[in-house]
């Protein structure tokens, strides 16, 4: 068993374990954490499968994908705090506007 | 040309009043009217005058081409239409204005009507008298049953008028369409409808083929001329004004068929068979109608019978091949005929058209002396008394009867006796006697308005003096007859006999007329409704095919027809009805309310996963994801 398999297999497990914690968890500061698992996770791949082939196209890409994590970060936060400045939620089951 | 005039004359009156009368007022339509039938006669005396040098035609126009042969209308002059044209327009002229003063009671009512149908009614006997083909003929024949169609039910509010004229529309259709036929197997036989080229080739055609062709021409002379078996129409045809009575007696319509024969008598006289046949209808409804008038007792239809009576004798003579004595008798019958019917017009106007019936009047010779003396020339004429014309004409039919055989000869004195026996009763029970009038009508009766007098004693006189132009008219029709002296002089004793009887039985009642109807009724019954024969066709005939119509109508209509279309009405309803549960309920209905339910509840329960929840979305989407990647690795690895 090669060591980039290993790779692999961590980067799928990272990606679940934040898949499942997107849909499990209910605080929305845990659902962030949760999603920066999942990117994480799939930048794990692209850069495993790049050692795999040799490639340079997959590093590029997380490094994309890194800044886009950051802002994100910097958003999802910002508005998380928001909604519990106006709202006072801090779990997502109370946000069920979108069903209206 | 100007012969053409004679035709268009009354034409253009009938236009003139028939479309502008009712603007013109009913005054003027009735001078239009005189004025086209005075211009007629006016125009036919130089046609005549030339005529009786050499016949000769003038062709119109080329009407329809039939296979090879073209057909010309045209008119033709020769002796005998000339005469009967003058004649018909002298007569009608005297008629028409009589008929201002009889109908100026009705002037304002659309009277204007009157005067276009008489005019057309002149109109289309001359088209008969002067058409030089047989289908012009058939044209003016059939214009005259519809002018007398109209005339007779002028008074259409009343229903025994308009019955009347049905039943001689009827009546004349059967004849009409007996004359068509005859046409047509004329055309069959001459290939030809034109009058001289028939003439010249009736040597050529077989003898009882022409019989056939002449017995289906009679038949609708028989029809017209109310000759029996076809009569009944002519004495209802009384129902019309009197004026009518007169041109439908005398001069227009009815003597169409006398005319027709004489017309056409050298094809008639290629057929010998054919000519017994007229000789024996003519007898037979010379001595029917006589009989029938000596015992009815309404005004007119006396008179209607003597007419019948007296077109009997004419065709009996045009049977036994004397065509000029029995054109002449036309002629002076026509004259004498119409004074009869204007005479007897006047006291109907004297009582303000109230008498109908003889026994309703009485002793009137004090309050209408030129009345009784017009008729009684009328009446002299027709019993045929010298010197009046009567005597002349029927002088030689008799003759002629005694000539073709003795007991035809016997056989025609006895209808002269009783024609002179019920003309003279006629006369005796209106102006002798008591005044049975009286209690009835509150004025006196009073002598006719000099318009109607006028042509009265115009007629009577022509009565008096028609007769002496018997040697002119032998001549000009290329005939010579000696006259029969003994014969002359046992006529006019038959017909002194006749009115002899009538004068002892009504004036000098020597035998009660009463007491002799009582003990003659069913006699007197018989004859009055003419043997039954108006009955047989009223009830047996008429009734019979109305019933007939009804039961036709009951079985094969209502039972038949309805029937079927109830049973397909009723049918198509059940599967209809059958379609329609189970088509349209149990398939269509049940499809469509199970899609909307099924809608429905499916969006109930469909709409249930929209939970907002952002942990729900994401896991559908998971899921979506899996499937999408499922569908896509498994068809394109």
């Amino acid at each position: 068993m090669k060591i980039e398999v290993a790779y692999i297999l961590i980067s799928i497990f990272l990606f679940l374990s934040g898949l499942f914690g997107v849909i499990i968890r209910k605080n929305l500061i845990t659902l962030l954490v949760s999603t920066e698992l999942m990117l994480n996770g799939v930048n794990l791949g692209l850069v495993s499968m790049d050692k795999m082939v040799g490639g340079v196209e997959g590093q590029v890409f997380a490094l994309f994908m890194l800044t886009v994590a950051a802002a994100e970060v910097a958003v999802g936060l910002g508005l998380v705090v928001a909604i519990f400045r106006l709202r006072g939620y801090e779990g997502s089951s109370e946000i069920t506007q979108l069903r209206d | 040309m100007e012969a053409l005039l004679i035709i268009l004359f009354p034409f253009t009156a009938f236009l003139l009043v028939g479309l502008f009368g009712r603007r013109l007022g009913d005054l003027t339509s009735a001078i239009i009217a005189v004025l086209g039938s005075a211009l007629s006669f006016l125009f036919s005396i130089p046609a005549l005058l030339k005529a009786l040098n050499s016949p000769f035609s003038v062709k119109l126009y080329d009407f329809i081409s039939l296979g090879s042969y073209t057909l010309t209308l045209g008119l033709y002059f020769d002796p005998l239409s000339a005469i009967t044209t003058s004649l018909v327009c002298l007569v009608s002229t005297m008629i028409f204005i009589y008929s201002i003063g009889y109908m100026e009671n009705l002037f304002g009512q659309w009277t204007y009507k009157f005067y276009a149908y008489l005019s057309f009614f002149l109109f289309s006997m001359l088209l008969i008298v002067l058409s030089d083909n047989l289908l012009g003929m058939f044209f003016g024949w059939e214009g005259v049953g519809l002018a007398s169609y109209l005339l007779i039910g002028y008074f259409h509010q009343q229903k025994y008028a308009t019955n009347s004229a049905l039943e001689a529309f009827v009546m004349n259709r059967i004849g009409d369409w007996l004359f068509l036929f005859g046409i047509f197997s004329i055309f069959y036989l001459f290939g030809n409808l034109n009058l001289l080229d028939i003439f010249s080739k009736v040597k050529e055609i077989d003898p009882n083929l022409l019989g056939l062709a002449v017995l289906l021409l009679f038949g609708g002379a028989v029809g017209k001329s109310g000759q029996v078996p076809l009569h009944t129409w002519l004495p209802n045809a009384m129902a019309g004004p009197t004026p009518v009575s007169a041109l439908l007696h005398s001069s227009t319509m009815v003597a169409a068929g006398v005319y027709m024969v004489a017309r056409l008598y050298p094809v008639f006289e290629s057929a010998p068979q054919g000519l017994k046949v007229v000789a024996l209808i003519g007898g037979l409804t010379a001595l029917f109608a006589s009989l029938a008038a000596t015992s009815h007792t309404d005004i007119k239809k006396i008179i209607a019978f003597s007419t019948m009576s007296q077109l009997g004798l004419m065709f009996l003579a045009l049977g036994i091949g004397d065509k000029n004595s029995a054109m002449f008798h036309l002629t002076t019958h026509a004259f004498f005929k119409a004074l009869l019917f204007l005479s007897a017009g006047s006291i109907i106007h004297a009582f303000h058209h109230h008498a109908r019936d003889i026994y309703g009047v009485g002793g009137l010779k004090k309050n209408m002396p030129i009345t009784y003396a017009t008729f009684f020339v009328g009446a002299l004429a027709l019993a045929g008394i010298f010197p009046f014309a009567g005597f002349w004409s029927k002088d030689l039919i008799i003759a002629s009867s005694y000539e073709a055989d003795f007991g035809l000869g016997v056989f025609v004195s006895f209808v002269s006796f009783l024609t002179a026996y019920y003309i003279f009763r006629e006369g005796f029970v209106m102006f002798y006697g008591p005044e049975r009038h009286k209690g009835h009508f509150e004025e006196e009766p009073h002598e006719a308005p000099s318009v109607m007098l006028v042509p009265m004693v115009v007629l009577a006189i022509g009565s008096t003096v028609v007769g002496f132009f018997e040697g002119w008219y032998m001549t000009a029709l290329k005939d010579h007859k000696e006259m029969h002296l003994n014969i002359a002089i046992s006529s006019v004793v038959i017909a002194l006999l006749g009115i002899g009887l009538a004068y002892l039985v009504f004036v000098k009642r020597v035998l009660d007329p009463e007491k002799l109807y009582q003990s003659l009724k069913p006699v007197h019954t018989t004859f009055k409704e003419q043997f039954f024969t108006e009955r047989l066709y009223h009830k047996g005939l008429a009734r019979g095919y109305m019933d007939l119509s009804r039961g036709l109508f009951l079985v094969g209509d209502r039972f038949l027809i309805d029937g079927f279309i109830n049973l397909l009405n009723f049918l198509y309803f059940r599967v209809v009805k059958f379609l329609w549960i189970k088509l349209d309920i149990y398939t269509v209905d049940l499809f469509v309310n199970g899609v909307a339910k099924f809608s429905f509840r499916f969006g109930r329960r469909a709409s249930l996963i929209q939970t907002g929840l952002l942990n729900n979305y994401v896991a559908f989407l998971l899921f979506g994801l899996v499937v999408l990647l499922g569908i896509i690795i498994y068809f394109m690895g």
